[in-house]
């Protein structure tokens, strides 16, 4: 087949066309960033919950001298250590279980906010500060609720924390910022589609008596679908090389600078993450762009 | 060549018939004229041929293929062995003369060096062999239609479609467009000319075909436009 025609009608009909095609590169832009994003947020929901659901921790901490909690009668006795132990120990969920003292707790602490604040005459805080605690592993990290409730009414008990509560409002947002980027996506998909649509209308009406003559003169439907389909994908092409550049932007400033430099408890989506993403946007553009082109052509371009 | 047999075609919404029955033969080299008032059929005979429309009923043969029946992935080869010459000659503003005559080859995939020798050779041929490089709207009335016939001929196509190609010309202008297509129709190409034109009709005397609401009423050979007795 002579291409030489199709490339020049490609360059002619995108030149035409320039403010319809820009509008369809733009709203393909946002709406693939969106849909990244929200892969990404997807992906890092996934992650932040297999991060804390495989390490799930209950604490429990228990009462100290002056606690905080009117339940503490004064620092937890022996008798209620080992009853607490001995309700640990019954329940059938929980797979393992250490106490830590204050002095543990003492040298975590140091260890995290820096020794030189708690050595010297007037130290921010000493072991006695600090609660004894127990740390339990259950079996089953999602059932976290059983033994929760059945440590937490026991006489000795201050706090009973696990993790899941910390960081559900955590995941929560990430998945709320996930719905909202693809709803959002949504919109807009439906809009590029439709601005895929008028601009393939706009360019077979410029065209139609080109497409008229191939048409009367035996010119194959793909031949005179070419163009508009090659134009499909130059579009489509663009708007995924946007959308992969702010999705970089976005992994370079919002994760790699923010959340890895300054919020280290939680492990970070990266590079493969961002792949996946990148995958479906690339999927995603050339359908959206070539789809209503295909389904469009037959109408207009019907021999 | 071309065959009708039997054939009505009625459009959604009309109550008649824009063809009623019709069985014509048109064998291969013949040059027929088609001749009736507005609206009697012509129009919608050509596009059978075509095949842009299918009729309602009945089979059209073109060079012995039932056309009624061929995929639509099939119709452009069809076409590649129609040419088409209309009243307002279609010719692209935007290109050339040789252009213009070019891209019946170019969309059909011909190769570059079949383009070189076809083009000038139909330039030649319908006597443009000097404004090739001329753009359409430099020319009159007469010279764009030799183009658009240029370009309806130079894949050499067995059958030549002409629906009023002298509709919009002066009478001196049409004799040499009827020459050409009389030229053309020696090289053994079959022409169906659709047209109103009775002065044409009377001298060139050859077949007529008249239809009137979608009926042959009359098929003469060496025939007039109107009706002889």
């Amino acid at each position: 087949m002579q291409l030489r025609y199709v490339f020049s009608e490609l360059g002619q009909g995108l030149r035409r066309n320039l403010s319809m095609h820009l509008a369809v590169v733009l709203t393909l832009f946002v709406s693939l960033t969106l849909v990244g994003l929200g892969v990404l947020f997807n992906q890092q929901a996934t992650k932040a919950a297999e991060h804390w659901g495989s390490q799930l921790q209950i604490t429990v901490f228990l009462c100290r001298a002056d606690d905080g909690n009117p339940a503490c009668a004064g620092e937890v006795t022996d008798a209620q250590r080992s009853e607490i132990e001995t309700v640990v120990q019954e329940n059938p969920e929980v797979a393992d279980y250490h106490f830590e003292s204050k002095e543990v707790a003492f040298e975590k602490v140091k260890e995290l906010l820096g020794p030189e604040r708690f050595e010297g005459p007037n130290p921010a805080a000493t072991a006695e500060d600090l609660p004894e605690s127990m740390w339990i592993e259950l079996e089953d990290p999602e059932e976290y609720r059983g033994i929760t409730s059945a440590v937490e009414g026991l006489d000795g008990v201050s706090q009973v924390r696990d993790m899941r509560q910390v960081i559900a409002p955590i995941i929560g947002s990430i998945n709320m910022l996930q719905w909202v980027a693809l709803g959002t996506a949504g919109f807009l998909v439906f809009a590029a589609l439709l601005l895929v649509g008028n601009t393939i209308r706009l360019a077979a009406f410029a065209r139609r008596k080109e497409i008229g003559i191939m048409r009367l003169v035996g010119a194959s439907t793909l031949y005179i679908a070419l163009p508009f389909l090659l134009e499909a994908l130059v579009t489509a092409l663009i708007g995924v090389l946007l959308a992969a550049g702010a999705l970089a932007a976005f992994m370079y400033f919002g994760i790699e600078q923010r959340g890895n430099d300054q919020l280290k408890f939680m492990p970070w989506i990266g590079m493969e993450e961002y792949v996946v993403a990148l995958g479906a946007v690339a999927l995603l553009g050339p359908l959206l762009t070539v789809i209503p082109t295909l389904v469009l052509t037959r109408k207009y371009l019907k021999v | 060549m071309i065959r009708f047999d039997q054939v009505t075609k009625t459009y959604p919404g009309h109550p008649h018939a824009a063809l009623d029955q019709v069985s014509v033969d048109v064998e291969k080299g013949e040059f027929v004229f088609l001749v009736g008032s507005s609206g009697s059929g012509k129009s919608t005979f050509l596009r059978l041929v075509l095949r842009e429309y299918r009729p309602t009923s009945g089979r059209v043969y073109v060079a012995g293929k039932e056309i009624n029946r061929l995929a639509s992935w099939k119709v452009p080869r069809l076409r590649r062995e129609i040419g088409t010459v209309f009243q307002d000659f279609r010719l692209l503003t935007n290109k050339t003369v040789s252009e213009n005559v070019a891209f019946a080859l170019q969309v059909i995939g011909k190769s570059r060096s079949d383009i070189a020798t076809l083009v000038p050779e139909t330039l030649e041929m319908v006597g443009l062999e000097s404004k090739g490089e001329r753009m359409p709207d430099e020319l009159s009335g007469g010279e764009q239609q030799r183009v658009a016939i240029a370009r309806a001929f130079v894949n050499r196509p067995m059958i030549l479609i002409a629906d009023e190609p002298t509709g919009n010309l002066d009478p001196t202008t049409s004799v040499g467009i009827m020459k050409l297509l009389d030229r053309i129709n020696r090289t053994g190409t079959t022409v169906i000319m659709a047209t109103h034109d009775a002065g044409i009709v009377d001298q060139m005397r050859k077949r007529v075909i008249e239809l009137e609401d979608g009926r042959v009423v009359r098929d003469q050979v060496q025939g007039v436009y109107g009706i002889q007795n």
